[in-house]
């Protein structure tokens, strides 16, 4: 890093800029001061127009956050019990998946024929209509047949010499990283469909902690992927390597010497999942009405339900918000800056 | 270097499975229902209409109007995120005073839900109670219609879209500067090129890849949008700001029109391909110049 790019420029110029990135940056952060102080407000120092400091214009108060304990506004309490549980596993389950399978598209080498996954695909869709149509079957039942015999029927696909490309890890890691490109509602609420049906069948997967937490692990897959594929591929390969020759297994090389290596991009990649869950709110929104809501539709309810009580939605934003504020600060430190920019090569 | 052990399928399997159950089996559920007319409100057995619901939604205004203020608000958006943030990311990576103070505050918004700052801005643009009022009123403009007029709410969406997402552009461009050769701009030096010179002639062209990169990201989430609109009009005032999300999930969640839905969200998908698709084309022949 350098002067360069201001160097051309003059005293007065250099100044300017400052003052621009000093105006971005009030922008960015008085909103936020906005809420912290609204949060501590009394109903009608809310009402009697904008107040700005603590003391001065008014006199601060806890007591909407006493509401919010006391379940005022809705089970505040329960539904941050849920986020957090619901974001920490998800978080922890798509990172140690999604570190395994980004490790194998790192140093295995996969095939796949194209024709394996048409096969997947036409057998999926065309066994469901089957099993429903013409045996009779219901839907559920159809469905839940299909996914495996299509799934069996793609493996075994997949070693015959079928004619088509044969795709690589390149493709396989495309293929995993362009769910992400998928606009949420598709699969959303084909989700939901699906979650339905299999609670026709006596699975409880809606509105429960299985079926969001398997949702979340789902979505998350593509970016845990994209973004440990590239600390596995910084780690120097000599020392798998060596390991090798001494004929450890790879499962131990990988607990035993790649995870440690990566400690740091398996937490940051831990903490960016985990701020997607925690902030997530299609799929809550669909696929949860009661015992699992999570925060942020708690939070978005806030304001139909009682009309502008700013003072309280205020602090209902700030417990969803100031988890994050923490998360930033340690992320910004962890963070080499170089992290991000492999990620989007 | 690439390893062959038949333990590689104990480490993809999993990821590989969940993927293929919770989002691509449900997928190809959603479009056999697609086909279907499902409804659950009133219940009617599903039959089999082909196309007939996609017919159906290219003829609705309500969907392209829907298209259209998503695409709108996505586009200029995108726009002023980009601008903002590179102008943002070359002032920090030139170390101007306070850097250090600058990064983590800048950081914030992106990692905030967007539900919570959706409410913030509804607190922000209150007509009579907010900051943003008061501020005004000084300039004589009392009492906006900020959300309650269709134009002016495309607006406050726009400018929320802009406040959290610009941390990101600035991240990543600001990591991509900081990959640039020093050798050529001593040589621009040298040659007494100009600060805007040394912009447009090296630093633009060679941040290029990274521009695309970020901005297509940007793009393709900024569709989706879907929680701010929610909280700060519901897609209001009438359906001046329904987004293709909204839009959706009025259809699916609040009618249960299922086949509807679900073409719906097919079609969806079908015009972000075409945008994708179309923006790395257009683009493609630019960027492989430079490489």
């Amino acid at each position: 890093m350098s002067d360069r790019g201001l160097t051309g420029l003059s005293q007065w110029s250099r100044r300017l800029v400052a003052v621009g990135v000093l105006a971005w940056c009030l922008i960015t952060v008085f909103p936020l001061y906005w809420v912290v102080v609204t949060a501590f407000k009394t109903p009608p120092g809310v009402v009697g127009g904008p107040t700005y400091l603590p003391f001065v214009d008014f006199t601060p108060t806890l007591q909407p956050f006493i509401d919010l304990y006391q379940g005022i506004r809705g089970e505040f309490f329960r539904t941050f019990l849920n986020s957090t549980v619901v974001g920490l596993s998800a978080a922890a389950i798509a990172t140690a998946i999604g570190a395994m399978a980004a490790y194998a598209l790192v140093r295995f080498e996969f095939k796949v024929r194209l024709g394996a996954g048409l096969v997947f695909f036409l057998l999926a869709l065309g066994g469901y209509l089957l099993f429903n149509a013409t045996f009779g079957l219901t839907r559920s039942q159809a469905l839940l047949l299909a996914f495996p015999i299509a799934l069996i029927a793609a493996v075994v696909a997949n070693r015959l010499p079928l004619p088509g490309p044969i795709l690589g890890n390149e493709d396989i890691l495309f293929w995993f990283v362009s769910q992400r490109m998928f606009p949420p509602i598709v699969t959303a609420f084909a989700l939901y469909l699906l979650y339905s049906e299999i609670g026709r069948l006596g699975f409880q997967l809606i509105d429960s902690y299985v079926g969001l937490t398997l949702c979340y692990v789902a979505f998350s897959l593509p970016i845990v992927v994209w973004l440990m594929r590239d600390f596995f591929e910084a780690i120097p390969i000599e020392v798998e390597e060596a390991a090798m020759v001494d004929n450890v297994p790879s499962w131990r090389i990988f607990i035993g010497i790649v995870v440690p290596m990566s400690m740091n991009g398996l937490l940051a990649t831990f903490m960016i999942t985990l701020a997607f869950v925690w902030n997530e709110f299609l799929f809550a929104l669909f696929l949860t009405n009661s015992r699992w809501q999570t925060l942020p539709i708690l939070v978005a309810g806030q304001n139909s339900q009682r009309g502008d009580e700013w003072w309280a939605i205020s602090a209902a934003a700030l417990v969803a918000i100031v988890p994050m504020m923490i998360m930033a600060g340690l992320l910004s430190r962890m963070m080499r800056s170089g992290l991000l920019l492999g990620a989007i090569k | 270097m690439m390893r062959n052990d038949p333990i590689k399928h104990v480490f993809i399997w999993p990821a590989v499975l969940v993927v293929l159950a919770i989002s691509i089996f449900p997928l190809i559920y959603s479009l056999t229902t697609s086909f279907l007319s499902y409804r659950l409100i009133p219940p009617i057995p599903p039959r089999v209409v082909w196309l007939g619901n996609y017919a159906t939604l290219l003829q609705e205004p309500r969907f392209w109007s829907a298209l259209f203020t998503t695409t709108l608000i996505a586009f200029i958006a995108v726009g002023l995120q980009y601008a903002i943030g590179f102008g943002v990311a070359l002032a920090l990576n030139a170390r101007v005073p306070g850097e250090r103070l600058f990064r983590v505050a800048l950081l914030l918004p992106m990692l905030l839900a967007p539900v919570a700052v959706a409410l913030v801005a509804r607190m922000m643009f209150n007509p009579t109670m907010g900051p943003l009022n008061q501020f005004l009123s000084k300039f004589g403009l009392v009492n906006l219609p900020f959300l309650t007029n269709g134009h002016w709410a495309l607006a406050c969406i726009i400018a929320v879209e802009v406040w959290q997402w610009t941390p990101f552009v600035i991240l990543m461009m600001l990591a991509g500067l900081q990959t640039l050769p020093e050798d050529v701009y001593e040589a621009a030096e040298l040659e007494n090129a100009s600060a805007w010179q040394q912009f447009w002639g090296i630093t633009f062209p060679m941040m290029l890849p990274i521009s695309a990169a970020v901005v297509f990201i940007r793009l393709i989430e900024s569709y989706k949008i879907m929680d701010t609109v929610f909280v700060m009009t519901g897609g209001g005032p009438g359906v001046d700001t329904e987004t293709l999300t909204l839009f959706a999930y009025q259809e699916g969640f609040k009618k249960f029109n299922l086949g509807y839905t679900s073409a719906l969200s097919f079609l969806f998908l079908i015009a972000i391909t075409i945008i994708g698709v179309t923006y790395l084309a257009l683009l493609r022949p630019h960027l492989e110049k430079r490489r």
